[in-house]
Order: C-alpha cells, then sequence, then structure tokens
C-alpha cells in the first residue's frame, strides 16, 4: 500500500476549516482511498479544530494549530497540536443516543461520533499543548 | 453549500448541494427554522448533492425536528450516501429522521 504525509499549519479562525478540508481530500484522493475514509477522516478533523477554536482559548490572540497526517501500511494517524487550554476529548461525555426528539439535547454529538468512525484516539498534555492522536485502520471497514 | 426550496402540494423541499459543515450550517439553520416558523409542516431535505456532513448539521436537523415534533410535523430525508446514513444511525436519528431512497418516495412518506 501506498505511503504519504501532510502537514497542515493553520490559525483558530473559522475560515480554515475549508483550507483544512481540500487539502485533506486533495491528500486522501491521491492515494485512492475510499469516499467513506475520506468523508471519516474529514468529519474527525472538523469536529477537533472546530471544538479547539470553539473552547480552547480565552484571549483574541491567533494561534497555530499544527495537523499532520501520515498513511502507512494501511493505518491513517493524525496528529492534532494545539496551545489552547488542557482539554482531553476522550474524557467528554457521551449524549443520549437512544432517548425520543423532545427530550434530545442540541449538540454534543461531534467527539462521540468521532470516537465511533476512528479506531482509536490518544489524548497527551504536553507542556503547554494538547496532542491528540487519532489513528484510522484502513483494514476496519 | 447550494439551498433550494420548492413548496409541492403543501410539502416544503430543500435541496442541498455541497457540504454541510460548521461554516455553513448556519445558513440552512436560518432557512428551515424559518420555513417552520411560517406554518411549514412537511419537510423533505434531498441529500442528493451533499457530499459531506459534520455534527454542525446534524444540530440543525435535530433541532428543525424538535420544533416540529411539537406541531405534529415531520421531517423526511432523501438520496442520502450510505457513509453519511451511518453517521445518522450512530446518532441515532433514526428514532425521528427517516430516511428513504428517493425524492419520490419522501413525499409520499412525509
Amino acid at each position: 500500500m501506498s505511503q504519504g504525509s501532510l502537514t497542515l499549519e493553520v490559525t483558530n479562525k473559522p475560515s480554515e476549516l475549508e483550507t483544512l478540508g481540500e487539502r485533506l481530500e486533495k491528500f486522501c484522493q491521491a492515494l485512492d482511498l475510499p469516499r467513506k475514509i475520506v468523508f471519516q477522516l474529514r468529519f474527525a478533523i472538523e469536529e477537533v479544530f472546530v471544538n479547539i477554536i470553539s473552547y480552547g482559548f480565552r484571549d483574541e490572540k491567533e494561534h497555530r494549530i499544527r495537523i499532520t497526517v501520515n498513511h502507512e501500511d494501511g493505518v491513517l494517524v493524525m496528529c492534532i497540536e494545539d496551545d489552547g487550554l488542557p482539554f482531553n476529548p476522550l474524557e467528554s461525555e457521551a449524549p443520549d443516543t437512544a432517548c425520543p426528539v423532545e427530550d434530545r439535547k442540541i449538540g454534543g454529538l461531534g467527539l462521540h461520533l468521532t470516537k465511533h468512525l476512528m479506531s482509536e484516539l490518544h489524548y497527551r498534555r504536553l507542556g503547554e499543548k494538547n496532542v491528540l492522536t487519532v489513528k484510522k485502520n484502513l483494514k476496519d471497514d | 453549500m447550494e439551498i433550494t426550496e420548492q413548496k409541492q402540494d403543501g410539502i416544503h423541499i430543500f435541496r442541498l448541494s455541497g457540504n454541510l459543515d460548521s461554516n455553513t450550517s448556519p445558513d440552512f439553520e436560518k432557512k428551515i427554522l424559518e420555513a417552520i416558523q411560517n406554518g411549514s409542516n412537511r419537510l423533505v431535505v434531498d441529500f442528493e448533492h451533499v457530499d459531506y456532513i459534520s455534527s454542525a448539521g446534524l444540530r440543525v436537523l435535530n433541532l428543525a425536528s424538535k420544533k416540529l415534533k411539537r406541531s405534529q410535523g415531520k421531517i423526511v430525508l432523501c438520496c442520502v450516501a450510505d457513509y453519511i446514513k451511518e453517521v445518522f444511525e450512530i446518532a441515532g436519528f433514526y428514532l425521528f429522521l427517516p430516511i428513504v431512497g428517493s425524492l419520490e418516495d419522501a413525499l409520499q412518506t412525509v
């Protein structure tokens, strides 16, 4: 299977989402990945990115978010680094997905779905940085 | 994201095209809530040309379903790609948001 890597440096602005999506799609196309996998990876990146820029920073300054994607031997590994407030997405509360519509809370689904769609998630706080590693085993589907 | 709206036999049809992500969902939210507020009670959302949805898009459909529940209304989705359908399933939306194969089926179900 082919190899490849991608490094993306973006700032904490909502408009960067489009850049992220486009660069990721291009990278995945070059690897000839199935549409379903590309969708799931894009979903994961968006949820993590939006979460960081929505809740990670209390100041108005510009912050850099670094995302790397590596593909080797049928496993895609994405690493997302930010210098925001400590946040471990693995500890976020899972929403109730079995209750009727009138009792549903609006929102809270993004990280829950990301955990479902990806094979593994690891979180570390390294110094002043959140480092989230997301793995997708392409043989799972 | 392009959103076109059409009314047919009392059914409000939304045709979406492109990516329903956290930047484009607010526009869809505004339009669908406006339709509900103006009395539309039977809604069809055509996903044939939707390539991507994020949780922000799911949130809009959740919110609209919630509002329609109060007025005994209904939303039906059609022509949803399998990989997007899977996300609706994991989120448990099948409990209140029917997904059918074609626009004709949606118009009959809603």
